[in-house]
């Protein structure tokens, strides 16, 4: 699905949802942010990561153990 | 005074500590250039010259003991809470004894103002803010960078000579590179962050020193870490390059800038540049933008959204409700795309000591239209700079930025170097063994505007 495509649906929806008022300035603005930022979140939910033991409470000062 | 205004931050407080400044003229002094300066940059965005006095008076003998410093509009002080920028925050704030206020009041300094930024911390342009667009001393009409604006030009245009910013992703590192100057993200957790109205969400921000050089760096982030960043040894430094698009994708002119620095600190360090692999660089910038998303929706509500300031940015409002819809899947990926990235960078960081690349892919763009161009096209300076700074914040590892060259338009170009978690002394080494290589020729470039004959200050 492309980015544009998906805009007419996800901000509405989501916004209806949660209850958030939007006016057209801000509808512009995350059409736009939508544009940038969605196609590489899709791609990041393509990455296989089913190898990737996540860390319990990460220590992000120090190396992973 | 003139000249001490004009001395490096160690030797200020070297000065002073000799006898050879009066700390209360340099105050004066520098409340005076900032007067005279700061119209020009709207680096600085409040001034307090009582409470300055009052610090100074009742500064201990410490390693800043009356040395001016600014602090970025992040971290409440005192007499004043943060603004972040911003003619509203998500969360309350109040004045406050912040983590990096008591670090500099221990050391002695006299914070003399508060550094624009960029709304939110939401750029790394820093043309947008509250207080209106902080200018690059070295072009006016160019942004300094961000969202650490103002303390990057404070200390370019020679207003202080060192400043405390903040890093979550990239806010200390570009601000350093567009102005030309230093500037260390440190390793997450190891410099002062409380009081901040992230501190107790965020994996990813960080305090940081801005100052003209490595020296002066280890000197404020000593303070800010509580501990003595001591001096070591670079020798036989194990350069990491990648060649993919966050090194490639960069001017011609930054990338020659940048080949020279890395093949300077070779030699200089009888070290070797090793040509390393880093898979999923891009995966790792969308992660950090998200962890960081959604870190900042901490304390938001639904109600809070509904009734944002009338003067916040139309950028801003429309991030913020966008933020709230990030699906919570991509955050659980951006997680696991985190740990990935930092075993694999524990595991490279057994074959080099650090790894090298731009830290911004172009010169400062313009204040009005913050477009940079790359070989791949037309982009926003924000869209771009990201991909080489978002690696440190999401993992944790330390990172610094140094000038490295000045682009034909005389703007700086800047080389980023990472190393492993703790290893920030290691990065202050090599960006002093990067000067002496270099014969301190960037570090001591001096925009027009910190040229400038001045009257008395």
């Amino acid at each position: 699905m492309e980015a544009s495509e998906g805009t007419d649906d996800f901000i509405p929806a989501g916004l209806a949802s949660l209850g958030i008022e939007a006016d057209e300035v801000d509808l512009a603005v995350m059409a736009a942010v939508h544009q940038i930022f969605w196609p590489p979140i899709l791609e990041l939910l393509t990455l296989d990561t089913s190898e990737v033991v996540p860390e319990r409470n990460p220590d992000l000062s120090q190396a992973p153990r | 005074m003139s000249a001490a205004l004009d001395l490096s931050l160690r030797e200020q407080a070297a000065a002073i500590a000799a006898g050879d400044v009066d700390p209360a003229e340099l105050l004066e002094a520098t409340l005076a250039r900032i007067e005279q300066r700061n119209p020009a940059l709207n680096a600085v965005v409040e001034t307090f010259p009582e409470r300055s006095r009052e610090m100074l008076a009742a500064a201990p003998d410490g390693p800043l003991r009356g040395v001016p410093i600014v602090i970025k509009d992040e971290w409440p002080l005192p007499w004043r809470a943060q603004r972040f920028g911003a003619a509203e925050l998500p969360v309350p704030t109040s004045p406050a004894e912040s983590g990096p206020y008591l670090a500099l009041r221990d050391a002695g300094a006299t914070i003399v103002g508060v550094g624009n930024m960029h709304e939110l911390g939401a750029g790394s342009t820093g043309n947008v803010s509250v207080y209106g667009p902080c200018r690059n001393p070295w072009d006016t009409e160019r942004c300094p960078g961000g969202s650490s604006s103002g303390p990057a030009a404070a200390v370019a245009g020679r207003l202080v000579a060192g400043a405390v910013g903040a890093d979550g992703l990239g806010s200390v590192r570009f601000p350093a590179a567009y102005c030309g100057l230093t500037g260390l993200k440190p390793t997450f957790g190891r410099s002062a962050m409380a009081g901040h109205h992230m501190a107790l969400v965020t994996n990813l921000i960080v305090s940081g020193p801005l100052c003209a050089d490595a020296a002066d760096c280890r000197l404020l982030g000593s303070v800010l870490f509580g501990e003595d960043l001591a001096a070591g040894d670079a020798a036989g430094l194990r350069i990491g390059v990648v060649r993919d698009p966050v090194s490639e994708d960069v001017t011609p002119e930054v990338r020659e800038a940048c080949d020279a620095a890395i093949e300077d600190l070779r030699a200089e360090t009888g070290g070797e540049v090793v040509e390393i692999a880093l898979p999923d660089l891009e995966a790792a910038t969308v992660a950090a933008i998200l962890i960081i998303n959604s870190e900042s929706l901490n304390g938001t509500t639904v109600e809070g959204l509904n009734r944002l300031h009338p003067d916040l940015s139309p950028l801003a409002r429309g991030t913020l409700k966008y933020r709230s819809l990030l699906p919570a899947s991509a955050v659980v990926q951006a997680q696991r795309v985190r740990t990935l990235m930092r075993r694999r960078l524990a595991e490279l960081f057994e074959e080099v000591d650090v790894i090298a690349w731009p830290t911004i892919p172009a010169p400062a763009p313009p204040l009005e239209v913050p477009m940079v161009e790359l070989p791949s096209g037309t982009t926003t300076a924000d869209q771009a700079n990201v991909r080489g700074a978002a690696l440190a914040n999401l993992t944790g590892i330390p990172s610094i930025s140094m000038p490295v060259g000045l682009s034909s338009e005389r703007l700086p170009l800047a080389l980023q170097l990472q190393a492993a978690w703790g290893r920030d002394e290691l990065l202050l080494d090599t960006a002093e063994a990067l000067e002496r290589a270099n014969g301190r020729r960037w570090v001591e470039s001096k925009p027009p505007l910190a040229e400038a004959e001045t009257t008395g200050v």
